[in-house]
């Protein structure tokens, strides 16, 4: 079916918003299956563009370029391509889970929802948008309402943590900012009309120099968002203090803009830069892997340790990107999706528990297990996904990360490794002491999953095992993409100037 | 025989209706000081319409200039009268809203704020430096004494520094005309750009003259050095007041600005790109940090429009109808931004013994949702985080300054835009983020409300689509007879 | 059969599930299920190894395509199993004995209230080991790898209120992974490499040697035997396993003797052709081998709780088994690892049985003269023991001693001798345990009362295959078994150095008894006092064994003491350094911010005073600009 897709996946969610402005005495219950109705809208148009998405096709496709502000180059130029797509699928798939696990926030129901369908919306332009400024714009518009699901709905310190996240992601997108007009005054210097379409950036010739300063300019605003070590500690914050939804959000969705930025933009348009800088940058990659994982051992709150597992995690995608093998950077796209499901389910399951105890010390809880296995159960299940047990969706994405970067790297590989050790560790170590050892008769009345807990978990459970199991269907579309980037990037010569990608499709397809 | 001179008055036919306006005002007003204001109101707003109207049809006309090559007649003029007229209007419905609510008569606020807007309206105009002096002259007196206008401590004393400073202000200008005539021998801006252009060798007069212009136009707009009376004048001055003043004032004299240093002295641009690009990153910068630690909304403000003066500023390193057509966008849109915020301040700071503390604001998300949204937008504009007009002129501003190769002004630009969300966002967090204490004093009448909507609404959509208005913008931005 | 040889894992795994779900409804049915379940599963493998046997010996390599896992880039993974003699040996090993331990389980956990999730764990953990056993491919077997390490995991904390099991748990899982590590490092060398993870890519059709440089080989054998460490519990992995035992016996049985840690002997005679081309990587083996059997055996000596006193002695016949498999023989390491599967089964259940009449009561000090209450536990232990210690015709002699004798024949003498010492203790340890836990006078209070007949039948069959599988097995001119297994490990070549047959059996023979002797000399019912009070006569030599010469000690010390000492200090590195630099700048900045007030005073003069500044210091710009 012939449909503008992208532009419908992203206006979607809004769809719930005139009703939950307008009617200001919706009653909280209607509020929040308007919230849900929305999202899960999204998720169906979502699936409409997947089954549209052409497998093998490496360019971008469901391309729709419309002018938008044409004196200044402006453009809604949207498209999909093998490294969006799953993003896509997995914030469309992710919210609506948020949500129904966002069921018991009590104050200001209407506005929680509005914020995260509007959030929704700019989630997704920030992963559809091939036009830098249009990009941008999504970039920065997640801001706010992210801050304002930490802030308002958070726990102690959400003022702080809210604050420290924004002007953190802030500051690195200043640099990002500069980049971009930079390079789209140049482009309007080379090119006689200055454009912010991706597509026709790559065209721009950049000095060696310029495109060192410009990479790194970009680099920083997304390096801040994944966040590469050592810029990573408003991460901890915003994640303790975040309502369960923010955290998933935050951890699912929010954080693989920084890896996507990357990969979308600095590779393609400062590949000889990307070359030249890799080697640092893995070795921040790597160092981030460790570096997170022993923090996160020593962490006494539960969700501060899950947070710096993060750290460790997108280290891993990070090391995969700049590997720029094709399989690691197979890897690290799989991954952004992985870590979404694991480290959101872990936020999720918590979330429940905490919604019972009211406590994220580790030292309060313990025992846990036989008062509840069911919700015990869904806890390991994300906790060894997010270990990498082989069977299940981690596993996959780290094999390959590790896989293509040993082939390039024997020594950062073997150091990378370790981690997969490092997370055992403080996963298990963390297990045990919240939930295994003598029931603790202060939390003998705890509730078992309710059956609604029940169906937001399972989903992810699936997606899991059939992500482990079969990642097939996921790799073959993401493949054609991460095999023509990193063909290109293999090519490039540290020193020598870069012939401009050629794209097999998607740059030019004019909208009505 | 000397042929009498001409006298387009057409020309300046929005500055007549103004100042007309005010006159009647004025006189009604002395008749009758205690009698109900409505229809002051009514009279003002019909003189802004009327006003606008004239400027329209102005639109159309071939650029030229009149009276003597005194006024110019051209379409940035007709786009800043029109904005002008716009804040005017509000200005005065908040004036009116402000001295209802405690049943003060000040009736020649009305005649007071039409002085003004002429003023400006004949400043925007202006084709010659002693017009934009006698014009800066005009609106200034008025803005005095609409400070002073509730004859309250504070009011008063701010009045009185904004007009000690401002003669010193006035002082720089005129002997930066003076020097300007020195040095090219002619005060009319034409004529100053013709004669740069002329000339070559030494030009260190004419740049003495320019940058002593800027001082003193500078001063109005609140730019680093010369800011330090605002935050007094900001805070002292009754709502309304501060309102109209930050917004319309600046309007007015970037747009003089526009014309000085985009054609006046547009043969030194290379001389003078420097020092603008050290004033504007000094306000962006010393605005955004003082900023921080203010606790009174009023007074933070102030501060801000300090920086926000900075980034209108770094538009004009790029001497090109893109930075015209940039600054202009940022000028409304700030406009926009905050004479909405003054007016949320206005009622929430509950009467004209103004309170303005953070305290005031504390919950007032769950309290009064309506007017903590309002002024959310506002301040998102002003933080420049998208969807707001804010973020898009924020783009259009350092992109211009990136377009002359000032990138690390707009490095800096952007990173006092870290610290502008910082203490912007203190305020949403404060109202949405904090359980409220005290009791609810905010003003309960609806219909204030309704009226600063329609800035948020502008402030939003010209966010998501500023295409509405940039083509217009970049017509203005047109300046070559 | 063969082609139906995927069911052997799928109808576990779906038990698995149905348990995992719904086992608390199923009750008591549960057990059954799971039973149920590895019986078809055996059936199934016990078909295809009938089908393998009709084929002829040249073409008993037969792999099954079952799907395709992962592919990116030039990497493949297929799920494909691959049934040949060695995997269909072990498949028969672990459904078999699998089978016969879940029936016991059925028995043993009757009144545990969540059986559902314990025969859920089992089936799951057979499913996995199949996979390990079956798969074609090496990432596939290292599914199965970690997947037994999961269910390891999660059945030695089976009963996770018990700190001990919860932290045995964590410890077997992480040194385990540890050793993991290494292997799956060994995978991404050998993918580069060969560029595939196939069997027949990697190890080449039989008799060919791959293509690679004794280098490479070296460091992708060494590296996969660091896995295989990990797993069997060899040292210096081996700390895990006498903690595993906190898990309930079954699970020791099953997990923890016959199965799961025989994957590393498995994966080191899988890999054979890599190891035999690297004369280092063998030889490293061999002494990895022969130093854990004679440091467990020495080890079980020392315990009193009789599971730890076993998974000692599994440790050191874990041991023998790399012995063989470095010394060349892979046949007799399978076969050892056969007969051992039944015999250390056997051993684990009666003490399973033991625990079972005496509410958990497992410390010899504490147990004795058990046979008048269980006399049927009794003479089973006897039996596993009389295997285990390798007099002939049990099945230890035909492999343990095996192995011996063809490391004599090959003239590897320093095997030979520490072998035999290693067999001597062995024989000593496993008849301590007997005389103290078994004969003498009672030491308990109460009666033991004796395991029910569901619980001792599987014991009956785990016993007759302890008797005589060794015999049946190899009692052939070369080895049933070794003729069997040839195709895909090669034959075990017969040197003829070292004294003959005869005389090697007599020495065992007499050494096996002289070591029982021993035990009999030590731990006789009148010696009852002696050896009880031994440690308070002599605390550093029963201390030493008690403490496994306190390896273990020394780990906790490094990983509890340094290790956490030095991530306490990372992570104040990161929140006092690293955070607080950001924070450190907020600050700055509001104050900063908070000058304000000293210069914007209110005062107009002053504000004049910085107006002039400005304007004056723009004038001088536009004089002296450059």
């Amino acid at each position: 079916m012939d449909a503008p897709w992208l532009t419908l996946v992203i206006v979607s969610p809004l769809a719930g918003l005139p009703v939950l402005l307008l009617w200001r005495s919706i009653s909280d219950e209607a509020a929040r299956w308007v919230g849900l109705a929305a999202a899960l809208a999204a998720f169906a148009v979502s699936i409409g563009m997947l089954a549209n998405f052409q497998t093998g096709e490496a360019g971008f496709q469901l391309v729709s370029k419309h002018p938008w502000v044409e004196s200044v180059g402006l453009t809604w130029f949207l498209g999909v391509d093998g490294f969006s797509v799953w993003l896509v699928m997995v914030t469309t798939f992710m919210f609506p889970i948020a949500i129904a696990a966002s069921w018991k926030v009590d104050h200001q129901v209407r506005r929680y929802m509005a914020m995260a369908l509007f959030l929704e919306t700019v989630i997704l332009g920030a992963f559809l948008s091939l036009d830098l400024l249009l990009f941008f714009l999504f970039f920065e518009a997640l801001l706010f309402p992210m801050y304002y699901i930490i802030g308002v709905w958070g726990s102690k310190r959400r003022i702080y943590a809210a604050t420290k996240f924004l002007l953190y992601t802030m500051f690195g997108s200043a640099f990002l900012l500069v980049g971009i007009l930079w390079l789209y005054i140049e482009s309007g210097n080379q090119l006689g009309k200055a454009t912010f379409d991706l597509t026709v950036l790559e065209q721009v010739r950049l000095s060696t120099e310029a495109g060192r300063w410009l990479f790194l300019a970009f680099f920083v605003g997304f390096a801040v968002k994944v966040p590469v070590w050592p810029l990573h500690t408003w991460l901890p914050d915003a994640h303790t203090e975040a309502p369960t939804k923010g955290s998933v959000v935050l951890a699912a969705i929010l954080l693989k803009t920084g890896p996507y930025g990357m990969l979308r933009f600095n590779l393609d348009l400062f590949p000889e830069a990307s070359r030249y800088f890799a080697d640092a940058i893995m070795v921040l990659a790597v160092v981030g892997i460790i570096y997170g994982a022993i923090v996160a051992m020593m962490q006494r709150d539960i969700k501060r340790l899950i947070a710096y597992s993060s750290v460790s995690h997108m280290g891993l995608i990070v090391l995969g990107i700049f590997a720029f093998s094709a399989e690691s950077m197979d890897g690290a796209v799989l991954q952004m999706v992985n870590h979404g499901l694991s480290t959101g389910m872990l936020f999720l399951v918590f979330g429940m528990l905490y919604e019972r105890t009211h406590t994220r010390e580790i030292s309060d809880l313990g025992g846990i297990v036989q008062i509840t296995p069911w919700l015990a159960g869904a806890y390991v299940v994300a906790m060894f996904s997010s270990i990498g047990l082989p069977g299940l969706n981690n596993f996959v994405g780290e094999f390959l990360v590790l896989l293509g970067t040993f082939s390039v790297d024997r020594v950062l590989a073997s150091i990378a490794i370790l981690g997969v050790i490092l997370s055992a560790i403080y996963m298990l170590w963390s297990y045990q002491r919240t939930f295994q050892g003598p029931a603790k008769e202060r939390w003998g009345t705890l509730r078992d999953l309710s059956w609604r807990e029940g169906a937001i978990v399972a989903p992810i459970v699936v997606a899991m095992l059939w992500i482990g199991l079969q990642p097939g269907p996921m790799l073959e579309r993401l493949r054609p993409t991460s095999e023509l980037v990193s063909e290109r990037i293999r090519t490039v010569q540290v020193g020598e100037a870069v012939e401009p990608l050629a794209r097999t499709s998607g740059a030019g397809e004019e909208g009505p | 025989m000397i042929d009498p001179p001409r006298v387009e008055l057409w020309a300046i036919l929005p500055v007549l209706i103004l100042f007309g306006g005010a006159v009647i005002a004025l006189v009604g007003s002395a008749f009758a000081r205690r009698a109900d204001q409505a229809p002051f109101v009514f009279l003002t707003l019909a003189a802004l319409a009327a006003a606008a109207a004239s400027a329209l049809w102005l639109w159309n006309r071939e650029p030229t200039t009149a009276l003597e090559g005194m006024v110019s007649v051209d379409r940035l003029a007709v786009v800043a009268t029109l904005t002008l007229c716009g804040v005017g209007a509000f200005g005065a419905y908040l004036g009116y809203h402000y001295f209802e609510r405690d049943e003060l008569r000040r009736n020649e606020f009305y005649a007071l704020l039409l002085f003004a807007l002429g003023g400006m309206a004949l400043l925007v105009a202006a084709a010659d430096l002693i017009v934009v002096f006698l014009a800066i002259e005009v609106l200034s007196l008025s803005l005095y004494v609409l400070t002073a206008l509730t004859f309250r401590r504070g009011p008063t004393e701010a009045s009185l520094k904004y007009f000690l400073l401002g003669a010193f202000a006035s002082a720089f200008l005129l002997y930066g005309v003076a020097i300007s005539y020195g040095a090219v021998a002619t005060t009319s801006i034409q004529g100053l750009a013709r004669g740069l252009a002329g000339t070559t060798g030494d030009q260190s007069l004419a740049i003495a003259g320019a940058l002593l212009i800027v001082v003193g136009l500078g001063f109005k707009v609140s730019l680093v050095p010369f800011h330090m009376w605002a935050p007094d004048v900001y805070q002292g001055a009754p709502s309304p007041v501060t309102a109209f003043m930050s917004a319309a004032t600046k309007v007015a004299v970037f747009v003089a600005l526009i014309r000085v240093l985009h054609v006046a002295f547009v043969g030194l641009q290379w001389d003078l790109g420097p020092a603008i690009a050290a004033l504007s990153a000094a306000s962006m910068v010393v605005g955004s940090v003082l900023a921080m630690a203010q606790t009174d909304v009023k007074r933070l403000l102030a501060y801000s429009s300090v920086a926000q003066a900075g980034y209108i500023l770094s538009a004009f390193v790029a001497p090109d109808r893109d930075g015209i057509a940039a600054a202009l966008f940022y000028v409304v849109s700030y406009a926009a931004a905050v004479i909405g915020a003054f007016g949320v301040v206005m009622l929430v700071s509950g009467g004209v013994r103004e309170q303005t503390g953070f305290e005031r604001f504390r919950g007032l998300g769950r309290r009064r949702p309506g007017l903590s949204a309002l002024l959310t937008i506002f301040l998102l504009s002003l933080a420049g985080i998208p969807p707001t007009a804010g973020f898009v002129a924020k783009v259009f501003v350092l992109g211009a300054a990136t377009r002359a190769g000032y990138w690390p002004l707009v490095l800096i630009g952007a990173l006092a835009g870290v610290v502008g969300a910082f203490y912007y966002l203190r305020i949403v967090a404060l109202m949405a983020m904090r359980e409220p204490e005290g009791d609810d004093v905010a003003d309960p009448s609806p219909l204030p409300r309704l009226v600063l909507a329609v800035p948020a609404a502008a402030v939003v959509v010209l966010g998501i689509v500023p295409g509405v208005i940039v083509p217009v913008l970049r017509e203005a931005g047109v300046l070559t007879w | 059969m063969i082609d139906l040889i995927g069911l052997a894992i799928a109808i576990p795994l779906v038990a698995a599930g149905v348990n995992m779900l719904v086992g608390a409804r199923l009750g008591r049915y549960a057990g059954w299920l799971a039973t149920g379940a590895m019986a078809a599963s055996f059936a199934i493998a016990l078909g295809a190894l009938l089908d393998l046997l009709s084929l002829p010996a040249g073409d008993r390599t037969q792999v099954v395509t079952v799907a395709e896992w992962i592919r990116a880039g030039a990497a493949t993974v297929t799920l494909d199993l691959r049934v040949d003699p060695l995997s269909i040996t072990m498949a028969m090993v672990v459904t078999g004995v699998g089978s016969l331990i879940h029936l016991y389980a059925i028995g043993y956990m009757e009144h545990d209230p969540r059986p559902g999730r314990f025969f859920g764990y089992m089936n799951l953990f057979c499913a996995f080991m199949l996979a390990l056993v079956l798969a074609n491919d090496f990432v596939l077997l290292y599914l199965g790898w970690e997947g037994v390490g999961l269910c390891s995991y999660l059945l030695i904390g089976f009963w996770s209120d018990r700190p001990e099991a919860a932290s045995a748990a964590k410890k077997a899982f992480i040194t385990t992974r540890v050793g993991d590590v290494m292997l799956l490092l060994g995978l991404f060398a050998i993918w580069i490499h060969f560029g595939s993870f196939d069997f027949d890519t990697v190890l080449g059709a039989e008799g060919s040697l791959p293509e690679i440089a004794t280098g490479t080989a070296t460091a992708i054998s060494l590296l996969m035997l660091g896995g295989a460490v990990g797993k069997s519990a060899q040292l210096p992995l081996h700390v895990w396993l006498p903690d595993a035992m906190a898990g309930p016996t079954p699970v020791s049985a099953l997990i923890h003797a016959a199965t799961m840690v025989t994957a590393g002997v498995y994966l080191v005679v899988r890999t054979h052709v890599l190891f035999e081309i690297s004369e280092i990587a063998l030889t490293v083996v061999a002494v990895i081998g022969l130093a854990g059997a004679l440091y467990a055996g020495f080890a079980s000596l020392g315990q009193y709780d009789m599971k730890r006193a076993l998974a000692y002695s599994t440790m050191s016949q874990l041991g023998f088994m790399f012995l063989a498999a470095g010394l060349g023989f892979s046949a007799v390491a399978i076969s050892l690892l056969v007969a051992h599967a039944f015999y250390k089964a056997l051993l684990f259940l009666t003490s399973g049985n033991v625990m079972h009449g005496l509410h958990d009561e497992i410390d010899v000090r504490r147990l004795g003269g058990l046979v008048r209450d269980m006399p049927w536990t009794a003479a089973l232990f006897a039996v596993g023991a009389l295997a285990l210690s390798g007099l002939p015709p049990f099945s230890g002699y035909f492999t343990k001693d095996a192995i011996l004798e063809l490391a004599s024949h090959d003239g590897e003498v320093w095997a030979y001798v520490l072998g035999s010492l290693g067999a001597l203790v062995s024989a000593w340890y496993i008849a301590r345990l007997f005389f103290t836990a078994f004969i003498g006078d009672r030491r308990y209070e109460g009666r033991a009362h004796e395991a029910s007949t569901l619980m001792r039948a599987p014991l009956v069959v785990l016993a007759i295959g302890a008797l005589f599988a060794g015999m049946w097995l190899a009692l052939t001119p070369d080895g049933r078994l070794a003729t069997f297994l040839e195709p895909v490990v090669g034959t075990v070549a017969e040197g003829h150095a070292g004294p003959s047959a005869q005389v090697l059996v007599a020495i065992s023979v007499v050494l096996t008894l002289l070591g029982i002797a021993i035990a009999w000399r030590l731990y006789r019912p009148a010696a009852a006092e002696r050896w009880i009070s031994f440690p308070e006569r002599e605390p550093g030599l029963a201390g030493a064994l008690g403490h496994a010469f306190y390896i273990d000690d020394l780990y906790a010390w490094i990983v509890g003491t340094v290790g956490l000492r030095g991530a306490a200090a990372l992570e104040g590195f990161d929140r006092i350094v690293v955070d607080g630099a950001v924070n450190g700048v907020g600050r700055l900045a509001v104050r900063l911010s908070g000058l304000a007030p000293i210069w914007q005073s209110g005062k107009v003069r002053r504000y004049a005073l910085s107006f002039l500044a400005g304007g004056v210091a723009l004038l001088v710009f536009a004089v002296v600009r450059v």
